[in-house]
């Protein structure tokens, strides 16, 4: 039973493709075999975060137009070896593929993965019609502020328009004490408005960053707040029972900063 | 078979009445009141329950109209039958109908044009035939939350059974009710209906127009707050007034 994810979000900058390279990253760890294909053509970026950048040969136009095999484009991370990645090309745009060809080729990598992740460029346009062709699961990323949450809502509409029912969110860069003080939206007026299953709330970790520049998703680090909300999320996909975390209360020191005004 | 003499299938658009060969009014009003009763907490309002026209008299209709008005069902008579449902076999005549079905509503919140726009063209006898029927066939209703984007625009009133996200447009030449959360743009009466009115659950849209009367949300994002009742917004003395309800 393999299963399509795409990844999506309708607003740029969310992390859609730090929360691709993670959740590949996971299900990997977890001993699924994983192929994350970046959708984003002209401005791919999942290679970086994977630090694959320089192995890359072949891209998804490449396959998508015949010229190789799928096999030959793959590359194979570095250090687990049941992850690949489908990169695309940096020179074409989004009009290279279309959504045929991408269904077509996801029914061939369902023979052979148990988990194909497709990263979707931001946007409504053709490139996340072609993106989601071929997903049996979406999951829609977004950011406690008011307009990644707006996005969101006309891409869950969006996906609802194209038959997509099974459809996930996961809040990203929460910062629990903006949240606190009333300065961020909190979970409950999400839900509220988007009123979608939710997987995954992940927190601000500056983590994040330097885990991207290093090409190694911060799911493998172990004090990273984020990576151990990812950890949980893949936990979730694969069907635990996860409790949401809860995120630390300001400690008695940073308030102890804040009297002396440090 | 068993012995039942009303029989309520669900479809894909709401709940369809059917009746047993050769039953009594009486003897359906009997058992749909015992249904309602027993399942109280299943029909939920709001719930649509279609019956097929030529089932039984005008009379007998309007009785049950009325009957399932009072538990908060709507009641609606449809001309032909609602897909999915199947045949069982009634033994008065009916008339079976060439003519289009009724489109779900939910394709409306799709397609631009409205819902009664494409009906008219195809049964004009029958859109005459009773003012108080015809309120009833013609509502459109959302079976879904309205997301940022979408769009209903119809001649007649609609009714919303979810949220009406921000950025979603309601565009209705009737009254809009919304059992949910109202955030985005509503028009009640948009062809000049002066009585038109929007009622929701919790009712904190960026713009309510009425008729010509546009009224729009403070600025101040600290007064807008969730209120705790179902609230209507109408015409009073040439402005548009919101207050509390029971529902």
């Amino acid at each position: 039973m393999s299963e399509v994810i795409v990844i999506t979000s309708g607003k740029g900058g969310v992390g859609k493709t730090t929360t691709t390279a993670n959740l590949g990253m996971g299900l990997a760890m977890r001993g699924k075999n994983v192929v994350l294909v970046d959708t984003d053509t002209g401005l791919r970026n999942l290679d970086l975060l994977l630090g694959l950048e320089n192995r890359i040969m072949y891209d998804l136009i490449d396959v998508t137009q015949g010229r190789v095999p799928y096999k030959k484009a793959l590359v194979r991370h570095k250090k687990v070896e049941n992850l690949f990645l489908l990169p695309t090309s940096q020179v074409k745009d989004k009009s290279a593929v279309n959504p045929e060809e991408l269904v077509k080729l996801c029914e061939e990598l369902r023979k052979e993965f148990d988990y194909i992740l497709i990263d979707c460029p931001a946007g409504i346009e053709q490139g996340f019609q072609t993106a989601i062709a071929a997903a049996d699961v979406a999951i829609v990323v977004t950011m406690p502020e008011i307009s990644a949450v707006r996005d969101a809502d006309k891409i869950i509409g969006e996906l609802g328009r194209a038959d997509k029912e099974n459809i996930k969110l996961i809040v990203n860069r929460i910062r629990p004490q903006m949240v606190e003080s009333g300065d961020m939206l909190d979970m409950d007026d999400i839900n509220d408005i988007l009123s979608i299953d939710c997987i995954g709330q992940v927190p601000d970790d500056k983590m994040v960053i330097t885990s991207t520049n290093r090409g190694e998703p911060c799911i493998t680090m172990d004090k990273s707040t984020a990576g151990q909300a990812y950890r949980n999320i893949v936990g979730r996909l694969l069907g635990e029972k996860v409790p949401f975390m809860t995120f630390p209360k300001e400690g008695f020191f940073s308030r102890l900063k804040h009297v002396f005004g440090m | 078979m068993s012995d039942e003499i009303v029989r309520i299938k669900g479809t894909k658009s709401g709940l369809q009445l059917l009746f047993a060969a050769g039953a009594t009014y009486a003897a359906i009003e009997k058992e749909i009141r015992a249904k309602l009763r027993a399942g109280s907490g299943f029909f939920c309002r709001g719930t649509v329950m279609h019956a097929m026209e030529g089932s039984l008299s005008k009379d007998e209709m309007e009785k049950l109209k009325r009957l399932f008005h009072e538990s908060g069902v709507i009641f609606s008579v449809t001309r032909s039958r609602i897909p999915g449902a199947t045949e069982w076999p009634v033994e008065r005549p009916r008339r079976k109908s060439a003519r289009a079905q009724k489109r779900p509503a939910e394709a409306a919140v799709q397609a631009e044009a409205a819902v009664p726009a494409e009906n008219a063209p195809a049964e004009p006898a029958a859109v005459q035939a009773s003012s108080a029927d015809d309120e009833a066939v013609q509502m459109v209703v959302v079976n879904k939350t309205l997301r940022g984007g979408q769009e209903v625009r119809t001649k007649s009133s609609v009714l919303v059974c979810g949220n009406v996200n921000p950025g979603a447009q309601i565009i209705a030449g009737g009254s809009i009710d919304i059992r949910g959360t109202c955030r985005g743009l509503v028009h009640a009466g948009a062809f000049g209906n002066q009585k038109a009115f929007v009622v929701a659950d919790h009712l904190i849209p960026t713009q309510i127009r009425i008729a010509d009367l546009i009224a729009r949300s403070p600025d101040d994002p600290q007064q807008i707050e969730k209120t705790a009742r179902p609230e209507r917004a109408s015409i009073k003395d040439g402005q548009i007034v919101i207050e509390p309800i029971e529902r």
